[in-house]
């Protein structure tokens, strides 16, 4: 069974949303809602891979074990992608994961694949704070021990 | 040895220095395991950041470093060169980004803090994992093989054949080069004569001492990548020696064949033996195999008797020829929407219904009548309507330079004959670009009447008139100038099967990206410039000429060695089962089989690190350099916790 190896915690502090962000588009459109000081909650947090292709479902599974409570993955708009087709990969990736985490009692709502483009520093603020506020509404992610 | 790591936060003025609590930043990685120093600055990035990271590096021996400032996007290659001035391998350097995504979206200053140690202290995780990485180099062949010699292969071949060292083979399908534009009279916006404009380039072109040109030659395959491609040439047999003709023509007038002439458009009659039109260069001509009696098993031998030179050869076969390649151009144009499409416009069933292209060989001095405009009839035309758009809306794509030559041709025709009366019948007029708009306006200030309409305009003779509209617009014209949609070439297929590279929707070459590399595609070292990348006009398409052999010009020197693309994958002997599941997945094709081994093996010049691969092996065999997956996850380790 899956097990995590930090529990959340309840004391306040909201759960964290581990936000896999592709090298060419989304995280470029991170970026750019930063050059616009746009906000959203400080419980996104980023790590920048080369392309959502990249993106493990081992990546989203550790992330919950490590303590998260949502996993964001960002790739370019399909079509776009910097690789040409990573995007449709992930795509076909993380359908088959929501499958896989619910059956381990993961909402699959705890999982959003989305796409964001370099110059679309608004989209990725609505997409983090959409993701924020179905994550506090999920509440803590706990995992059966 | 234990690893010296120091860890360097960037204030950014107070960019980063108001939003967040760098001291504290500072505080807290001071006690984590092989952190030897912490510090902040107020500007990494300026000179004096740069040479306090040098000494820091230096003075602390650092083994890695970890950087906490603003966006890679903007100072990493810079923080890298730092590392590499001070002897560390820059893939042992880690950024976080603290201001874009961090300082900048989040208000709360506590919050920001907090969040800014989680990227740290996840930066400092991974950094420890991370591996030196050595750029490799390879050797190259400088030479590049050009495909197709209109105007966009033309400027690729003589901007690169301008560089010493290098040699620049030109392949073209016909036996002349010089594409459409050299059998045009006169061309937009300049309203200058083609062949004139165009006869210094191809004179060049064909007497340049590294310039290498196949004419009547096709590409039979390419294997390799970029740097090094083996492509062979099929070259035609021509059946006319190209060392021993002269060009004197006494062999056309004995041929007893007579065929349409595909370079008039059909316009014209040609013979077996033939030049496609006169000046065409290289002025050697060519025997089509298909309709020579001689080589068909009839008995004739006229040409060769013909021939003072004895250039006629009946025995030539085609020929293979291997060239070494660094770089590929493909320049092999467009054509215009086929006839069929054509025929519910009056195409073949009425005389005097031509496509543009066929006025354009009217008009020209090198075509069928030469220069004369004429009808069937052998009158000249005293009304000529236009219809534009045709097969637009089946294509679903404007090709953006048919109004603007139907323009330029009723300007033609305008001057040739004063009074004549011009119809245009269209959907829409696009004439962009600060030169187009002005023989727009010329040609209406003359009294060209432009019709609108959405629908095919109906056609029908009346006698020896053609009567053209939709519903009460009716006119009565002479001749009627159908102006089609522009279509990828037949072959495009073909070669881009044999080049592996895409074709988009509408089946032109595609790019590597529209906006931003127009001119390359997914495949290193295989471009795709002019109209078989997309309908476009003659100074666009000699500037993606221009523009794809400057990028191989950087990039393939000659004496000089390739970088190769430091983040790729690798694949473990030892743990890869040969499933072949990432070679399917390869957006690239770098990876194949080892057919021995039994194994999947990476070609380092085709990777280009995406890792998607890396996602799918089911082994763990293959890794994501600078990307693994003990790396991703010990950043998930630290930007996890709450
Ligand atoms: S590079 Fe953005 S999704 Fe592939």
């Amino acid at each position: 069974m899956l097990k995590q190896s930090v529990n959340p915690d309840l004391s306040g502090n909201e759960p964290t949303i581990v936000s896999f962000l592709c090298n060419w588009c989304s995280y470029e459109g991170a970026d750019k809602a930063g050059n616009a000081r746009l906000s959203y909650p400080a419980n996104i947090r980023i790590i920048r891979v080369m392309c959502s292709g990249r993106v493990d479902p081992q990546f989203v599974i550790q992330a919950f074990k490590e303590g998260a409570s949502g996993v964001l993955i960002l790739g370019c708009h399909p079509g776009d992608c910097h690789y040409k087709k990573g995007n449709y990969k992930a795509l076909r990736r993380t359908y088959l994961l929501k499958k896989t985490l619910q059956q381990l009692g993961i909402e699959e709502e705890r999982v959003r694949l989305d796409w964001v483009a370099a110059g679309e520093g608004e989209r990725f603020a609505k997409v983090a704070n959409e993701m924020a506020e179905t994550i506090k509404n999920l509440g803590p992610l706990q995992l059966s021990v | 040895m234990a690893e010296r790591i120091g860890v360097y936060v960037c204030k950014c003025g107070p960019n980063i220095g108001d939003k967040i609590d760098v001291d504290a930043i500072v505080n807290e990685v001071k006690g984590i395991k092989n952190i030897v120093t912490a510090k902040n600055h107020n500007l990494l990035c300026s000179e004096d950041g740069l040479k306090f990271l040098k000494s820091e590096i230096e003075n602390e021996k650092l083994s890695r470093i970890v950087i906490a400032a603003c966006t890679p996007k903007m100072y990493e290659l810079k923080f890298m060169r730092v590392c590499e001035e001070s002897g560390i391998n820059p893939y042992l350097m880690q950024m976080t980004n603290i201001r874009e995504q961090c300082a900048w979206v989040t208000p709360d200053k506590s919050a920001a803090t907090e969040k800014a140690k989680s990227f740290v202290r996840a930066a400092i995780n991974r950094v420890s994992s991370q591996e030196p990485i050595e750029r490799k180099e390879i050797e190259i062949q400088p030479d590049v093989l050009v495909i197709g010699g209109g105007v966009a292969g033309l400027e690729a071949c003589l901007s690169l054949a301008a560089q010493k060292g290098r040699k620049v083979y030109l392949v073209e399908k016909s036996p002349c080069i010089g594409g459409l534009v050299v059998r045009f009279e006169e061309v937009y916006p300049t309203m200058e004569c083609a062949p004139c404009m165009l006869a210094p380039e191809l004179q060049e072109v064909l007497q340049k001492e590294n310039i290498e040109t196949f004419t009547y030659s096709e590409i039979e395959d390419v294997v390799g990548s970029f740097g090094n491609f083996t492509v062979n040439i099929r070259k035609k047999a021509r059946y006319v020696s190209e060392k021993d003709c002269i060009g004197c023509s006494a062999c056309f007038e004995p041929c007893p064949v007579e065929v349409p002439n595909e370079y008039d458009e059909g316009l014209s009659k040609r013979k077996a033996i033939y030049i496609p039109f006169a000046g065409a260069l290289p002025n050697v001509p060519v025997i089509d195999k298909d309709n020579c009696k001689q080589l068909n098993g009839e008995e004739c031998k006229a040409c060769e008797q013909a021939c003072p030179f004895e250039a006629i050869k009946f025995d030539d076969e085609d020929k293979i020829i291997e060239k070494k390649v660094g770089g590929i151009i493909l320049a092999t144009g467009s054509k215009l929407l086929g006839t069929e499409a054509l025929s519910r416009y009056g195409y073949g069933k009425f005389d005097n219904v031509l496509t543009a292209l066929q006025l354009e060989r009217l008009n020209a001095s090198n075509g069928p009548t030469g220069g004369k405009i004429l009808l069937k009839n052998g009158k000249e035309p005293k009304s000529v309507a236009f219809i534009y758009c045709v097969g637009r809306k089946e294509k679903e794509y404007c090709s953006g330079i048919c109004c603007m030559y139907s323009i330029k041709l009723a300007h033609l025709l305008m001057e040739k004959f004063p009074d004549i009366k011009i119809y245009n019948f269209y959907s829409d007029i696009c004439v962009p670009k600060k030169e187009h708009q002005k023989w727009y306006n010329e040609i209406l200030d003359k009294g060209a009447k432009f019709i609108r309409s959405n629908e095919i305009p109906s056609i029908s003779a009346e006698g020896e008139k053609l009567i053209v509209g939709i519903d009460d617009k009716k006119v009565s014209a002479d001749m009627i100038i159908l102006v089609p949609a522009i279509e990828p070439n037949p072959d495009t297929e073909k070669l881009a099967k044999i080049f592996d590279i895409s074709q988009d929707e509408r089946g032109f070459f595609s790019e590597e990206h529209t906006l931003m590399k127009s001119f390359s595609t997914a495949l290193e070292g295989v471009f795709v410039v002019g109209n078989c990348q997309g309908p476009k006009d003659i100074g666009d398409a000699v500037a993606q000429g221009g523009a794809a052999a400057g990028s191989i010009l950087s990039r393939l020197v000659p004496g000089e060695k390739l970088e190769l693309e430091a983040i790729i994958t690798e694949i473990n002997e030892d743990l890869c089962g040969g499933c072949n599941t990432c070679i399917s997945l390869c957006p690239y094709s770098a990876i194949s089989r080892d057919v021995e081994k039994k194994i999947a093996v990476v070609d380092e010049t085709l990777c280009r690190g995406c890792g998607t691969c890396v996602s799918a092996c089911p082994t763990g065999a293959a890794r994501a350099k600078h990307f693994t997956k003990e790396q991703i996850f010990a950043e998930i380790k630290e930007v996890a916790k709450c």
